[in-house]
């Protein structure tokens, strides 16, 4: 059953138990107030058709009865009944002399005064004590007049119930049909999303309900989606190049090669050139081994508890033996007082790899220029910050610095394949720290490590 | 015996070098340091009924500036370093002076060739600071790149 139906019978039923409990106790109220009226102007003709008869003297009789009748109105097949009591008539007696049950009959001579209603007649009987003997005196009449008013009453109520049924049932469907439109839109918009159109988006509205708050969740899930649609796509495209860069360069070399007899010295350059580029394809593979390792297993990872400074004095002389040439300057100035803060629980071999990939990059992008590297340790955090003056990324690339093989417009003149800096991150966040990156093109790039303390204090 | 230092800070990073520099010519003993921004009041009566200094710092202290402090604090651990961050209204140089002589305040900083830049509502401190006639220790530092970037820590290592 669709939500739609579901809320519009809930609404109806709720409406029409609600009308139900209204009309009916209307109706039950009203009937019994009718009766206790009745009741009443049935035991007032009683007491006074007793008192005529039995108390006043036959002047008094006389205009009793007048009065009666002149003032009391006649009410529908009124009758009174008065019966004595005494040796010869038992209350038995009197039942069946009056056709009314024993019980109405013992209550009223034991209390004195009682009510019953057989079909449409209502009956009233008091005892009376004259000076020998009881008598009951028992006014019977028809309740016409409160009937027809609660007949009518109960047509009412009912033909109003139905009507309003009728236009809740109506009001509840269009409603709970027309409440779920927009989500019916989404749905409709959605379906038209596809691999192949992942630029559509749910248009969005101004107003902050929950429909817009589901449509910008939906769209920013989109813009997920698709950016890493865009990352996979791109990524199988710069990685075929990366690779298919080296491989060529191995084959023509081998090509040229055997086209004559060479002599030695050539084969070995030639070799040698083949070797170097087969380095790269070893190198490439490694780190590409690193970054979906990294990236897709993200427990597992043996920690200890590492000193960070340690770890980039290390990670300098890792360099210092690649290039030798490089001018990387360490900045202990706001290094904590306490060494505790620089602890931190990681994968020793990763963050080297991390912490000399940010390095060597720095010294690359820059020919050599100075570049710092700074440690410090905040109340959360150790933080290393690595600055240099080197060629920037321009701004509207920043953003895709961290895709596998994206390369910043201005590196053509650098080595490099692009996937370091996503490595880099993907351990940052594996030790659950922050790698961030500000740069100004042709000014310098700062990349900053924040990695949580080991909490050891 | 606890020393009070006041310097004045714009809420970006690198006008914590002031401090850092301040520190390094503080030898030992209890340091409290007093960072002062100064803005002009509201003019707005009701904007004054509600006007909470601590809910007003809180707006202007953002994470970087925070975590920027904390390495401070980590870092000149021995002085057992205690941070208040004031607000100052008067852009009046006697008026300051008074505050510093009614916080009994030891020592102003003041960054050389750095010029604050104030926020919205905001003044530089500075002339107000000089105009007090109190003696006060100028620190200076390189800032030699012409990055602009956002504020981030790497401002605090110039």
């Amino acid at each position: 059953m669709k939500t739609q139906f579901k809320i519009a019978l809930m609404l109806i039923l709720t409406s029409l138990i609600m009308l139900l409990f209204f009309g009916g106790s209307i109706y039950y109220f009203l009937y019994n107030y009718s009766f206790a009226d009745f009741y009443k102007r049935l035991k007032t003709r009683a007491t006074i058709a007793a008192q005529y008869r039995f108390d006043g003297d036959n002047i008094n009789t006389e205009s009793f009865k007048l009065l009666r009748e002149k003032h009391l109105e006649k009410l529908d097949e009124e009758k009174e009944l008065v019966i004595a009591i005494n040796a010869d008539t038992t209350l038995s007696d009197a039942a069946k002399l009056t056709n009314l049950p024993i019980s109405f009959i013992n209550n009223v001579f034991k209390k004195g005064l009682d009510n019953l209603q057989k079909e449409e007649t209502f009956y009233t009987g008091i005892k009376y004590h004259d000076t020998d003997r009881d008598y009951l005196v028992i006014v019977s009449a028809k309740n016409n007049y409160a009937f027809d008013h609660l007949y009518y009453m109960r047509n009412i109520i009912l033909a109003a119930i139905l009507l309003v049924f009728a236009i809740v049932s109506y009001l509840s469907l269009y409603f709970s049909k027309h409440i779920f439109d927009p989500i019916k839109n989404i749905t409709d918009k959605v379906k038209e999303i596809g691999s192949e159109s992942m630029h559509l988006r749910i248009a969005e509205r101004y107003d902050d309900n929950e429909i817009n708050r589901l449509i910008s969740t939906f769209n920013d899930l989109l813009n997920r989606l698709e950016t890493a649609f865009e990352v996979q796509k791109n990524f199988i495209g710069n990685a075929s190049h990366e690779f298919a860069t080296p491989l060529t360069a191995i084959m023509g070399e081998a090509e040229v090669m055997l086209m004559k007899e060479r002599s030695p010295e050539e084969y070995k350059q030639s070799l040698k050139s083949i070797l170097e580029q087969s380095d790269r394809l070893t190198e490439i593979t490694q780190t590409l081994l690193f970054l979906a390792e990294t990236g897709y297993r993200n427990k597992g990872i043996e920690t200890q508890l590492l000193r960070t400074d340690e770890l980039v004095w290390e990670a300098k002389a890792i360099i210092d033996k690649l290039n030798p040439n490089n001018k990387i300057q360490i900045d202990i100035s706001l290094l904590p007082e306490n060494p505790k803060k620089l602890k931190i629980y990681g994968n020793k071999s990763l963050l080297l790899i991390a912490i000399t990939n940010i390095l060597t990059n720095a010294s690359k992008y820059s020919n050599n220029k100075p570049v710092n590297i700074s440690i410090a340790s905040s109340a959360e955090n150790v933080v290393i910050i690595v600055t240099d003056k080197g060629i920037g990324i321009p701004p509207s690339e920043l953003p895709f610095i961290f895709d596998p093989f994206f390369r910043a417009s201005n590196t053509q003149t650098f080595e490099g394949y692009g996937i370091g800096l996503p490595l880099c991150r993907n351990i940052i966040k594996i030790h659950k720290g922050q790698l961030s990156l500000f740069s100004t093109v042709d000014v310098g790039t700062t990349v900053e490590i924040k990695i949580p303390h080991a909490n050891i204090l | 015996m606890q020393k009070r230092i006041l310097i004045p800070t714009d809420f970006n990073v690198e006008s914590l070098n002031t401090m850092k520099r301040a520190l390094e010519r503080v030898d030992d003993g209890d340091v409290e340091v007093i960072l002062f921004y100064s803005e002009y009041l509201s003019d707005s009566i009701t904007e004054m009924l509600f006007y909470n200094p601590e809910k007003r710092l809180n707006e202007l202290i953002t994470p970087v500036f925070e975590e920027a402090l904390t390495i401070l604090v980590n870092r000149y651990e021995k002085l057992c370093l205690s941070v208040n961050i004031e607000l100052f209204h008067y852009n009046n140089g006697m008026a300051f002076k008074n505050y510093v002589e009614a916080k009994s305040i030891d020592l102003v900083f003041i960054p050389k060739n750095y010029t604050l830049s104030p926020l919205k509502n905001g003044f530089d401190p500075i002339p107000v600071m000089k105009e007090a006639n109190i003696p006060l220790q100028e620190v200076s530092w390189e800032n030699n790149s012409e990055e602009v970037y956002e504020d981030s820590l790497g401002y605090l290592f110039i």
